[in-house]
């Protein structure tokens, strides 16, 4: 049979955000593939470059919808170390809180989602409802379903209750009996693991050359976690352990973002149990002193950077976002070689993709308003062009 | 298959769903909805003005005397909100000095008028 | 068969094709309420199907460039013809009235037209999903259609008869088939599911990978009369099975006056083909959808072969104890 090209995206069931493959099909197996991305540019970085650091908090929770606690506090983490201020106590315990909890929504939605792409619908309907009690958790805290504005510089903004404490402590039973329920259904289910069971598969010199993090990495077998290698927050106070498979598959993945959500689970109750008193924040500077810092921290989908460079101002002078998808893309092209055209969906899904997140560059020629696709090589050498001084 | 047993408890079980518009849905104390100004705590200092990620807030006259630590305040500004362009952060409500800018927790608050300000 | 008036009664208005348009698209509300429940859901109102139904009829019919306007018009109707027809050879009161020698045969043809008509669109749309659909609806029927032949075939066998209303007749006096024949019964359920592309065999309209099949550039009433189609072919397949494993609308013993009888037989018949409608929703919604090499393997390997030994059953107990 002939090759034939199967153009997916940037509009497709399939596809909840805007992203194009071109998938070169020999019948129904995968000869290559052809990646499309940034549909969505906004332009968040420009923006952050506009507003002071009170400002700018709310502006980058907005990069992603899932994992929104995750940008801001990777950015208020690299601004504190700047102005070297450290957070009492009780904000880190609150922050790692919303943190992991937002970690736990993120799984089941990811789980959500894979049960959805193989038709298995009723996982789907199930994941997704009980998702709504960490939902109704956070709204609770935090006054917000999905942008929780937790964080400002030196602390959080809101303080927690005993109340919600103890509301969110009571909801922890049911939620633990679930997650059990679907770390069993994940290892028994015969739909699911005649779907994701040798899907995909990467092995663990491959997740390393191609750079994959998060979730996608340690299914790999790679003990890469930036909440126990370079701790943050209160990660190292809590008891927890970074979770490891070896199947390196879709099913390896799920594995590991199923038992993720249990972990995340001890986490919280331990914070929620030994939240120590005191104040939720410290004044902090109006200014930044000139530097420049790698802030790192483990979103649910994989370890996010934050390059964030100060000039003594109320502003950065430059915020670079590497977010965790696009780490992982160039695995994904090279998962779906030889793979069925029916696991496309669930492969591409495999390292929860957020599309809209990860484009942070856009090319338009200014003339033809043309978009298109450069090499690196390219880049640095239009760059030195313009900026002759900086070589 | 063990998802059959759980299948047929929820056949004969009720749905979980809200019927939204029906049933009410319960709204947290600390939720972030419209904004509302108490406009006899307001001191016109202009710091949510300031801090407003999506400068909606802008200071318009409004003098008044306001009791502020006891004393006799004339201020001079009040602020103006553009309600369905707030993004509801709780930024201002966080930095207002007497609490008289808040999130009330009312759950539908939309509109698609930009320039719709918050009248008392 | 004797008064014209009758049979034009029975063919058009009861239990003929106005009671099936009713039937089907409550079957279709049922299916889709049963799977709602059991996910916690709350599912759609009863008429949902109906006004679906009167929606898409009402839309814009779009013709993709190039296709050929006539067969892609004519295809829906084919299909819907075709199950249609098939309907009037199911018992539903009593026997049916056109029942001749070799009906079983005619049905299982015309309830596979609706597949080919499904391919032949997928061709047609010159639209890459459409094509890959149509080609999975194709390799599907290959797969499942020998099993779900040989599972039906196995009561004509054990009857003596290639007539539906004699199998019927055959398991008043006897016992169900799906006492003597649980095997074939199996089969027959995944095979109905299979012909039907529901999941874990919607397969050729996988929504998340090839968008929706052969139905992607279908619009307006052909939509519309693809989907009925496939809703009557429910009612159908439910009906055939409830027919040649569940002993049919009949019961053993006589009951006066007929109308009387008439009544509980098609009782009978509504409450059969509701529990293999409950099997096949259940079905549904325990399942994820399979990939076509793994239907290939299940479908030959195991399938298959259950329907072949149950053949083989069938021909022992034949001559062992049936026509012994």
């Amino acid at each position: 049979m002939p090759e034939v090209v199967v153009s997916i995206g940037p509009h497709h069931p399939a596809l909840k955000e805007p992203v194009n493959f071109k998938i070169i099909a020999d019948g129904e197996k995968i000869v290559r593939l052809e990646l499309d991305l940034s549909y969505n540019h906004r332009g968040v970085e420009k923006a952050a470059e506009q507003r002071d650091f009170i400002r700018v908090l709310p502006l980058l929770e907005r990069v992603c919808g899932i994992c929104s606690h995750s940008h801001s506090t990777a950015f208020a983490q690299g601004i504190e170390e700047i102005m070297q201020i450290e957070i009492p106590p009780r904000a880190r315990y609150i922050r790692t809180i919303i943190a992991e909890l937002e970690r736990m929504h993120s799984h089941l939605l990811w789980l959500g989602v894979a049960a959805h792409l193989i038709g298995f619908n009723t996982l789907f309907m199930w994941t997704w409802r009980d998702r709504e009690a960490v939902q109704d958790t956070v709204e609770e805290m935090s006054g917000n379903r999905v942008h929780y504005n937790m964080n400002e510089i030196g602390g959080v903004r809101c303080d927690l209750t005993p109340a919600q404490v103890n509301a969110a402590l009571a909801r922890l039973p049911n939620l633990e009996e679930r997650v059990n329920k679907y770390v069993d259904m994940v290892n028994y289910e015969e739909t699911m693991l005649l779907r994701f069971r040798g899907v995909g598969r990467l092995s663990k010199e491959e997740a390393l050359r191609y750079g994959t993090v998060g979730p996608t990495a340690r299914a790999s077998g790679i003990d890469y976690d930036t909440r126990k290698d370079d701790p943050y927050l209160a990660y190292a106070d809590a008891p927890w352990n970074v979770v490891t498979d070896t199947n390196g598959d879709v099913y390896g993945r799920t594995r590991v973002r199923v038992w993720e959500i249990q972990e995340s689970l001890r986490i919280v109750r331990y914070c929620l149990e030994n939240l120590p008193e005191g104040a939720i924040r410290v004044p902090a500077p109006k200014n930044a002193p000139k530097g420049e810092i790698l802030s790192r921290y483990e979103a649910p989908r994989g370890e996010l950077a934050h390059f964030i460079r100060t000039n003594g101002t109320d502003r950065v002078e430059r915020v670079d976002i590497r977010t965790p998808t696009l780490a992982n893309w160039t695995s994904v092209a090279m998962c779906l070689v030889n793979q069925n055209l029916a696991d496309i969906p669930v492969i591409v899904a495999a390292i929860d993709p957020c599309l809209s997140c990860t484009s942070r560059i856009t090319l338009v020629e200014n003339q033809t308003k043309k978009a298109g696709v450069i090499s690196f090589d390219e880049l640095i050498r239009r760059y030195r062009s313009r900026n002759p001084e900086e070589v | 298959m063990s998802v059959l047993g759980e299948m047929f408890e929820n056949f004969l079980s009720r749905p979980i769903t809200i019927l939204y518009p029906k049933e009410k849905v319960p709204i947290p104390a600390a939720f972030r909805g419209r904004v509302a100004i108490a406009d006899d705590k307001c001191i016109g200092c202009s710091k949510c003005s300031l801090v407003c990620p999506a400068q909606v807030i802008t200071m318009i006259d409004g003098p008044r005397d306001v009791e502020f630590k006891g004393k006799n305040l004339a201020r001079k500004k009040r602020p103006q909100v553009k309600l369905f362009k707030c993004i509801r952060c709780g930024l201002c409500e966080r930095h207002c000095p007497t609490g008289a800018i808040v999130l009330k927790n009312e759950l539908s608050c939309s509109g698609t008028d930009g320039e719709i300000v918050l009248t008392e | 068969m004797t008064d014209p008036v009758f049979g034009l009664i029975y063919i058009f208005i009861f239990p003929g094709f106005l009671f099936l348009f009713i039937y089907a698209l409550f079957f279709a509300f049922l299916d889709r309420k049963i799977a709602s429940r059991m996910q916690q859901r709350v599912g759609p109102p009863f008429f949902q199907p109906f006004a679906d139904f009167i929606k898409m009829l009402g839309k814009e019919v779009i013709d993709p460039a190039g296709v050929d306007r006539v067969i892609f018009d004519a295809a829906p109707l084919v299909a819907l013809a075709a199950v249609m027809t098939a309907y009037l050879y199911v018992p539903i009161i009593g026997n049916s009235p056109l029942a001749f020698q070799g009906d079983l045969v005619v049905v299982l043809y015309l309830l596979s037209l609706p597949t080919l008509v499904l391919f032949l669109l997928g061709w047609l749309s010159r639209n890459i999903f459409s094509a890959i659909g149509g080609i999975r609806a194709i390799t599907q029927l290959f797969i499942y259609e020998v099993p779900f032949f040989l599972a039906l075939l196995t009561p004509a066998l054990m009857a003596g008869t290639w007539s539906i209303s004699e199998i019927v007749l055959w398991q008043q006096k006897n016992l169900w088939f799906v006492f003597l024949q649980p095997i074939g019964f199996i089969v027959a359920l995944i095979g109905l599911q299979a012909k039907l592309e529901r999941t874990p065999f919607d397969i050729p309209e996988a929504e998340t990978e090839i968008v929706a099949g052969p139905w992607t550039e279908l619009t307006g009433r052909r939509l519309a009369i693809m989907d009925l189609t496939i809703d009557v072919s429910l009612v159908v397949g439910s009906a055939l099975v409830a027919a040649l494993f569940l002993g049919g609308p009949l019961i053993p013993w006589a009951i006066t006056p007929a109308w009387l009888e008439g009544i509980i037989c098609f009782l009978l018949f509504l409450i059969k083909t509701l529990a293999v409608l409950l099997i096949l929703s259940s079905i549904k919604v325990a399942t994820g959808r399979i990939r076509i090499d793994q239907l290939n393997d299940i479908g030959w390997k195991y399938i298959a072969s259950a329907s072949l030994v149950q053949v083989g059953i069938v021909l022992v107990m034949n001559y062992l104890w049936v026509y012994a």
